[in-house]
Order: C-alpha cells, then sequence, then structure tokens
C-alpha cells in the first residue's frame, strides 16, 4: 500500500471515529429526552445500550485510525441538528430520524458491503463487531418513528429530509474524484472506493430510506427531489 | 437484493420494536409533533442538519 493510499484510509479510520464519539454522546441525550415523554418506549434501553456500543466503537476505529498512521482525534463538540421551530417531542423525532433512519441505516449498507468483499484480518474483525451492532441501532430508530406515527402526525419531517440529507453526505460524494479515491485497495481495508460509496448512499435511499419513510407517513418526494438534483435528474416532482 | 433484505430487518423490524413494549403516551396539544408555528425551513432560527455517518 502507498503512503497516499495508507493515509486515505488512516482518515477515514479517524473519521469514523469522530462519528462514533457523536452517535454515543447522541444516543445518551436522546435516551433521556424519550423517558421525558414516553417512559415505556423500548427505544430508551436501546439507546443506552447503543450509547456504549457506540463509546466501544469509537475505541475500534481509533485502533485502527492508529494502525494506519493517523492520530487518533480528540472528542469534538457535538452541535445541534434540530431546526429550532420544532417543539421538542418533534425535534427529537427530527434527531432519530436523522441519526437512525438515514445515517445508521446507510452505515449498515456500507458495513454489509464492505464485509462482503475481501479484507485484512484486524478490520475484517471490527467491521463484524460493528455491523451487528449497527443494525440494532438502525432498527431503534425505525422503531420510534414507528411508534410516534401511530400517536403523532409525523409528515411534518417530510419537508426537513433534504435538511438531513444535506447534513448526512459532503457534496463532494457526487463529484468526479481524483482516482486514488476510487482505487478497489481500499475495500481490503475497510473503506469503499468512491464511486461505490455513492452508489451505495444512493441505492441505500431508493430501496430502504425513502420506502420506509413512507411506510410510516413521511412524504418521500422532497429528499427524492433532493437526490435527483445531486445525481443531475430533473426534478421527479416538476 | 441487499436492500430488499435491509428494508425488512431495518425497517419492518423496527415496527415491530417500536410497538413492543406498553403504549405511548399519546401527544397532547402541547407535545404534539409537528412544528411550532407555521414557518418554514427558509426562516427556522436554527437551519437544522444531518448526522455524519461512514
Amino acid at each position: 500500500m502507498n503512503q497516499a493510499l495508507r493515509r486515505l484510509v488512516g482518515e477515514a479510520w479517524a473519521f469514523r471515529t469522530r462519528v462514533e464519539h457523536d452517535a454515543a454522546h447522541r444516543f445518551t441525550r436522546l435516551a433521556a429526552a424519550i423517558a421525558g415523554f414516553d417512559p415505556h418506549s423500548p427505544a430508551i434501553a436501546l439507546m443506552e445500550r447503543a450509547a456504549a456500543d457506540e463509546r466501544r466503537h469509537a475505541a475500534l476505529c481509533a485502533e485502527l485510525s492508529a494502525a494506519y498512521g493517523e492520530q487518533v482525534p480528540e472528542e469534538g463538540t457535538f452541535p445541534d441538528i434540530v431546526p429550532a421551530e420544532l417543539s421538542p417531542r418533534a425535534g427529537v423525532l427530527y434527531e432519530v430520524v436523522a441519526a437512525c433512519c438515514i445515517t445508521e441505516t446507510e452505515s449498515v449498507a456500507t458495513v454489509t458491503t464492505l464485509l462482503a468483499a475481501p479484507a485484512e484480518g484486524r478490520v475484517r474483525e471490527v467491521l463484524h463487531e460493528i455491523a451487528r451492532d449497527e443494525v440494532v441501532h438502525g432498527r431503534m430508530g425505525w422503531g420510534h418513528l414507528a411508534r410516534e406515527a401511530t400517536q403523532t402526525d409525523v409528515s411534518f419531517l417530510g419537508r426537513w429530509i433534504p435538511t438531513m440529507l444535506s447534513g448526512t453526505v459532503d457534496e463532494g460524494l457526487f463529484a468526479q474524484v481524483d482516482p486514488e479515491l476510487d482505487s478497489e485497495e481500499l475495500l481490503r481495508h475497510g473503506v469503499l472506493p468512491h464511486a461505490r460509496k455513492r452508489s451505495i448512499f444512493v441505492a441505500t435511499l431508493e430501496g430502504v430510506v425513502f420506502p420506509g419513510l413512507e411506510k410510516f407517513g413521511v412524504d418521500p418526494a422532497a429528499g427524492r427531489a433532493w437526490l435527483a438534483a445531486r445525481q443531475g435528474a430533473p426534478d421527479p416532482s416538476a | 437484493m441487499l436492500f430488499r433484505k435491509l428494508f425488512q430487518v431495518l425497517v419492518l423490524g423496527g415496527a415491530v420494536v417500536g410497538s413492543a413494549t406498553g403504549c405511548s403516551t399519546r401527544a397532547d396539544a402541547q407535545t404534539k409533533a409537528g412544528p411550532r408555528d407555521g414557518g418554514s425551513a427558509a426562516d427556522a432560527g436554527t437551519a437544522g442538519g444531518g448526522v455524519k455517518g461512514w
């Protein structure tokens, strides 16, 4: 592996370390918030467990980051992603959908794809451990949305899906990139080549996230338009 | 195939999880899930965001 590729891989695992720390903090906070309005929700215990999972994942990602020569990042700040106009309960739902129904669902697809390719021994062990937990984390978010949908009007989320998606990925995901970022060798080290990452992201939205939102009463049309615009296609709602 | 399986495991599995324990507290007028006002995404004090992942 050349130095540039090694650095790419190290940076990817370092970024994941930050993502996992962020998720641990978020799930701890969300568990307490849900307990405040729905004390019998199964999401409370699941989120508390998920927070512990994410702290363990952060340690695993940091280990791999260091193994590829990247410095383990400090825990940063945790920006508020909830629009100010939402009520506290709606804000919790917004955050759960953004964090679990979109991001954790995308993570499951990513890790599953990585596991289908040959990988270095320790990388494979880490991916296996994380994959098992990420399924639970994604499912708990869909569970919270399903539960809220039986009690409240969740349709307001539809217009916010583009905002969530814009915050989930960098615009660069839909751009042409340096061939190094598309190297198939990245797979052996637990990183998706750029084009593969984009196709998995899009297919997960189309095959899982959008139909899932629709199932629970959230119109995915605005999300589909956001995706079409990034892919250079005509707006499907126009 | 992968995505159909993911839909079943995550979305349909989630629906089962969501109804697994007790009943949710019915949202009343004070806690109803929805915007506090009729504002749009554009005029929100905090614009909203998303969560970075893998």
